[in-house]
């Protein structure tokens, strides 16, 4: 087991690799560049002149064999230095580090939101199977996710500024400096992402409890006549809690893709929106550092996941009974 | 993006023990009085196939329903209100909104079916590929899956859409791809405890050949977490077409696609004409609600641990 | 007697309109010190130096902070007057500008501004060294060389006559920096600002918002009145409109659709002003000429032909910003056809039918009696861009052709257009001045930059050469005429509509008045707030 622990962490790095090296070309293969965009090439009066294009690509390094490109990212990376932006010029941690406290604090309350209200709602459908109580929850979270994201904020806002004239305010402000105006601003897109992700966990939360429940040991119990309520809390949930709780660790890592969106709508300077105009500016800097780091999450709470799988039912296991292995 | 992606009632890190125990039940059953039960069993599942099923038959006679096309621009009727001759008022060309949500239908079930069926698929074989050969072959397969998943839907897009264009196929393709490592890795950990089972080692004694066990034997008992997947993933790639629209990334002008209806003109004319909004949105979130009580019902159906105490 | 009373009466007349008229003339508005002017941008800006971006979203936050050498009159478009420029002569021969500065400019840190500023800013602009960009530099091809002759005066030397030479060196992003800095380091002023202006520059935080406060030294004694402008950056079109309706901004400064503009005008009603502006644009097909069949005029003319304008301008006016038809040169300007003139040519005569007619038996004559496939490369933004497209692939549909669209992003966009890989090309001109024929009609001449299709007609090359020298006015107008009548008859482009901007301020905004371009009349030195 701890070999086939090593062996996955030593593997992350050309796993890392192989995704910053699938990105860098297509990033590459896909047509224009960000010297087209910042000659204006989509303005009145954009004059493309070539040697001025030149002139823009080799300041930007971007004329080098794209081997040269690709390695000095590499090393940069080694020294912890993860290039500068194409389109401002400025160090793409220092960019990250802008607008990190937001969507980390979205991404964070909604999950906390989503839990709060998915907990407590997946359990009673689980224990109320097929009444009208588990319908009920059901057609509700279904009936959250069916709605397209951008769809729920877009009629919040709308909303607020038709009826109240009001909208959030414009600027972040860190919970720590002004904690009223900070909520201003971000309570409504908490809402609505962490709405959308209390209908993914309501589910699974059902089927998480469901599944234990069904065990012989809770059956037992049953049996014997403990309270309905002990029964839930102290052996199904403990048990079910850690398939929910990696669930929820793992789409706090997908939260920060989902935010795109979000952030669009509610003009919010964070990293999902930054990621998106990166990618349509082709500012490869920064769209391969964003990428890198979010595929080092993924790929450590997958890790994580799997490990805890292996402990959780003995008939998986890796090592040295691996399953195949003749 | 990515967290859309990750819908589905059998979410992709939801216990694999179900779906394992799910595959190893189901291989024995048959389909015909299970569907009858289905129905019975579960109501909020049969509504959801109804839904499904309106919406394949609107799709089958989009051109029947209505008299008009989806394409042609009319200065006269612009923002006409719902009416008798427009029976979800028109848009800011003149176009009808009930016909294009009709046609609309087409792309949607196209987009949807087709993306699920090729992610789904693919991503079952590779998992059972990976699952049955075992040992380095699927260490490293696992890690591709794993650079798969790590690799942003919007990214892929914007390469597929940029370079080969915004068509509905290559659309389609950029939905596709993310489904394959999700559905890969839930077939997978099924397939791996299969293979435990004696009876496959039995059968390999026997002298069967790697193909006719995989036939026979994983293939049958991956089915359930598969046609899990696959049921859950119809209804999301229609919610991430619309979000793709939404950034520019997926079906383009004129189609008649749910998701570009929502994205272009409605945010705009919300106001001033908010049947443009109302009608996608309703269609999308119809659809998506149907094919998801439908896929969750039928999860609860192969799963017989989870049958109603009984 | 009778004089008396005559008398009386006048003498009481004039004292009531002298009354009456007494109160309004008062009522005439002191300006008010103070307030803030919060503005709606709608792009990000790459970094601070105007003269190395290419886009408006530096060009308005940043004109707050410096000077230019000349500028197009705040209240008196289209007149140049000068800025840091206190007057100017031109020689006899046109070949020499002499620019007199005003003396005791300061810049933000003190510093005095003279003629070396002036010249180390324009040497940068049309002479930049090996590593500085100057997206605009074909603008000035026709300035030799650049001198400061003594602290306030400056010369700029020709190569030939250029009738365009003074709207060209009025383009708003041609801001004065200090010399020091641009010795030390060209790029000094991507990140950091030290103008001449009326506000300085407080704080950037990139993506989120650029802050300008007052600069209480200005040289301009007594001048800005409100105490600073901040500018908020939100790319979305939507949330830019909610962030005025609730009062978020006070102005957007570029342009909003003429849905948004009816949505905050109703929700608002007069404590906004939402402008109708001429601005000077247009958009319109480019036709790739090197590819077949659009190399046979035929081809062209049936294309143009089958496009009613007038029935586009009603579709698409109340969606888009397009609402003005005209040929090749802005339609309310000096050198349009006139109307009478424009209806004789291809594309603009007000019988369709007949028009339709023509289009079809031009297409079979070309070989092409069925009509035929093609592919109509667009950006991806819809108003007005893929608006226009729908309709004019629906247009195009009644003759036969059958145009699918192909949408692409900005940066996809702009590579097919570089390497002329497309048919039919949705494609924007304008100009950020006045729109003079240098500006716009370039793209017609062979072998230029912007001449996207790759079409070439060497009398048009003819033309465009003998405009651009020619002092006369009256004279250069004829010429530009001949232009525009042969691009219209040949069909070299299509032409589409033509753009107006709606802007839309709070009404407590004074002494400011919109400019054709939404890059001009940003330093806001003399505008002011009202309170109510």
């Amino acid at each position: 087991m701890r070999r086939y622990i090593l062996k996955r962490v030593l593997l992350m790095v050309p796993t890392l690799l192989g995704v910053a090296l699938v990105v860098f070309l297509l990033m590459h293969v896909v047509p224009g560049d960000i010297a087209l965009l910042i000659l204006g090439a989509g303005e009145q009066g954009g004059d493309v002149n070539l040697s001025e294009l030149a002139k823009v690509r080799h300041n930007l390094g971007l004329d080098r064999p794209l081997y040269v490109q690709f390695f000095s990212w590499v090393w940069g990376i080694v020294r912890l230095d993860f290039g500068n932006s194409l389109w401002t010029g400025a160090p793409v941690i220092e960019e990250l580090r802008i607008r990190f406290p937001l969507t980390l604090e979205v991404a964070v309350f909604a999950t906390l939101v989503s839990t709060l209200i998915a907990i407590p709602l997946g359990t009673l459908a689980a224990i109320r199977q097929d009444t009208w109580v588990d319908y009920i929850v059901r057609v509700i979270s279904i009936g959250g996710l069916a709605i397209p994201n951008f769809w729920t904020g877009i009629l919040l806002i709308l909303f607020l500024v038709i009826y109240f004239q009001w909208s959030p305010p414009l600027v972040f402000v860190p919970i720590w400096e002004d904690p009223w105006e900070n909520i201003k601003q971000l309570f409504w897109p908490i809402v609505t992402v962490g709405y959308r992700n209390a209908a993914v966990s309501t589910r699974l939360t059902r089927s998480a409890v469901l599944e234990v429940m069904r065990e012989d040991y809770i059956r037992t119990a049953w049996a014997k006549g403990l309270r309905e309520f002990l029964v839930v809390v102290k052996h199904t949930l403990k048990n079910a809690m850690l398939p929910v709780i990696t669930i929820i660790g793992a789409e706090l890592a997908f939260l920060m893709g989902g935010l795109v969106v979000t952030e669009t709508v509610f003009t919010l300077n964070g990293l999902g929106r930054f990621i998106v105009d990166a990618i349509l500016r082709r500012d490869i800097p920064v769209v391969q550092t964003m990428v890198l780091m979010t595929a080092f999450i993924i790929i450590f709470v997958n890790l994580i996941v799997d490990l805890l799988y292996a402990w959780l039912d003995p008939r998986i296991s890796y090592g040295a009974h691996r399953a195949g292995q003749r | 993006m990515a967290q859309v992606m990750r819908e589905g009632p059998m979410s992709l890190t939801t216990p694999q023990l179900t779906a394992v125990a799910a595959g190893r039940r189901w291989a024995g059953t048959r389909a015909w009085p299970a569907i009858r039960k289905f129905i019975v069993a579960k109501p909020l599942g049969a509504a959801g196939g109804v839904i499904i099923l309106l919406m394949v038959l609107t799709a089958i006679f989009a051109d029947v329903l209505t008299p008009y096309d989806p394409y042609t621009v009319n200065q006269r009727v612009q923002f006409t209100a719902p009416s008798l001759s427009y029976w979800f008022g028109t848009d800011e060309f003149g176009r009808d909104v009930f016909t294009r949500i009709v046609y609309g239908a087409r792309v949607a079930l196209f987009i949807g079916l087709l993306a699920a069926f090729v992610g789904a698929t693919a991503g079952a074989l590779l998992g059972v590929v990976s699952a049955y050969l075992g040992g380095r072959v699927d260490l490293y397969l696992q890690r591709l899956i794993d650079v798969m998943l790590a690799f942003p839907l919007l990214i892929l897009a914007l390469a597929i859409v940029t370079v080969l264009g915004r068509s509905i196929p290559n659309v389609i393709l950029a939905i596709a791809i993310p489904i394959i490592p999700r559905t890969a890795r839930i077939v997978r950990s099924n397939a791996m405890s299969i293979k435990e089972n004696m009876y496959v080692e039995a059968a390999r004694a026997v002298g069967g050949s790697h193909l006719w066990v995989i036939l026979r034997h994983i293939i049958p008992n991956v089915m359930a977490p598969y046609l899990i997947m696959l049921t859950a993933q119809f209804g999301n790639a229609i919610l991430v077409e619309a979000s793709l629209s939404f950034l520019g990334l997926g079906t383009a002008e004129p189609t008649p696609s749910w998701g570009l209806m929502l994205s272009g003109s409605a945010l705009s004319y919300a106001e001033k004409a908010a049947w443009l909004a109302v009608f996608p949105g309703l269609a999308i979130s119809l659809a998506v609600f149907g094919f998801n009580l439908f896929g969750d019902s039928i999860r609860d159906a192969l799963d017989p641990k989870l049958r109603h105490r009984s | 007697m009778r004089r008396l009373t005559v008398g009386v009466i006048l003498l009481t007349v004039v004292t009531l309109v002298g009354l009456w008229t007494a109160p309004l003339a008062m009522a005439q508005e002191q300006p008010r010190r103070g307030g803030v002017l919060r503005v709606a941008l709608a792009a990000d800006p790459p970094s601070l130096d105007a003269h190395q971006e290419q886009t408006f979203a530096v060009t308005q936050p940043m004109s707050a902070v410096y000077n230019n050498l000349v500028v197009l009159d705040p209240h008196n478009y289209p007149k140049i007057v000068g800025d840091v420029a206190k007057s100017w002569k031109v020689s006899g021969d046109h070949l020499t500008y002499t620019f007199t500065l005003h003396e005791g400019i300061k810049f933000h840190d003190g510093s005095e501004l003279t003629s070396a500023d002036v010249k180390a800013s324009w040497d940068k602009v049309v002479f930049p060294s090996a590593g500085v960009i100057s997206p605009r530099r074909g603008n000035y091809q026709m300035i030799k060389s650049v001198e400061a002759l003594d602290r306030v005066t400056v010369v700029f030397r020709l190569h030939h006559p250029s009738p365009a030479l003074m709207t060209s060196l009025a383009h708003p992003a041609n801001f004065i920096f200090p010399k020091k800095h641009l010795d030390t380091d060209p790029h000094y002023f991507k990140t950091r600002a030290v103008g001449s202006g009326p506000f300085k520059l407080k704080n950037y935080v990139r993506g989120s918002y650029v802050e300008l406060e007052r600069n209480p030294d200005y040289w301009k004694k007594g001048l800005p009145y409100l105490d600073g402008v901040t500018y908020f950056i939100i790319t979305d079109t939507s949330a830019r409109t909610t962030a005025l309706r609730s009062g978020r901004v006070d102005t957007e400064l570029r342009f909003l659709p003429p849905v948004d503009v009816h949505t905050i005008k109703q929700q608002l009603g007069d404590k906004v002003v939402a402008a109708k502006i001429q601005s000077i644009g247009t958009f319109g097909v480019t036709v790739n000429a090197g590819k077949k069949p659009f190399d046979d005029e035929r081809v062209r003319k049936a294309l143009t032909l089958a496009i009613d304008r007038y029935d586009a301008v009603k579709t698409l006016s109340s969606i888009t910003n397009l609402e003005l038809i005209g040929g090749v040169m802005h339609p309310e300007s000096q050198w349009a056809l006139s109307q009478a003139e424009l209806e004789k040519l291809p594309g603009f005569g007000r019988d369709h039918a007949a028009n339709l007619r023509e289009a079809k038996r031009l297409l079979a004559e070309a070989g092409y009696p069925n009509g035929f496939k093609t592919v109509l490369t667009n950006r991806n933004i819809k108003m007005p861009y893929v608006d226009l497209a729908v309709y004019l692939i629906s247009v195009w549909k009644k003759i036969g052709v059958d145009a699918e669209h192909r949408v692409e992003e900005t940066a996809t966009w702009s590579q097919s257009r570089l390497n002329r890989d497309f048919e039919l090309l949705i494609d924007p001109y304008g100009s950020t001045t006045v729109g003079d024929p240098d500006e716009m009609l370039d793209k017609f001449v062979t072998g230029q930059p912007e001449n996207w299709g790759r079409m070439s007609d060497p009398v048009l090359d003819d033309l465009f050469s003998l405009q651009s020298k020619e002092m006369n006015e009256a004279k250069r107008i004829q010429l530009v005429k001949e232009m525009i009548k042969r691009i219209l008859t040949k069909a070299w482009r299509i032409e589409g509509l033509w753009t107006t901007r709606l802007e839309v301020r709070t009404a407590r905004l004074r002494n400011y008045e919109p400019m054709p371009s939404h890059w001009n009349n940003r330093r806001f030195e003399d505008a002011w707030l009202a309170a109510k």
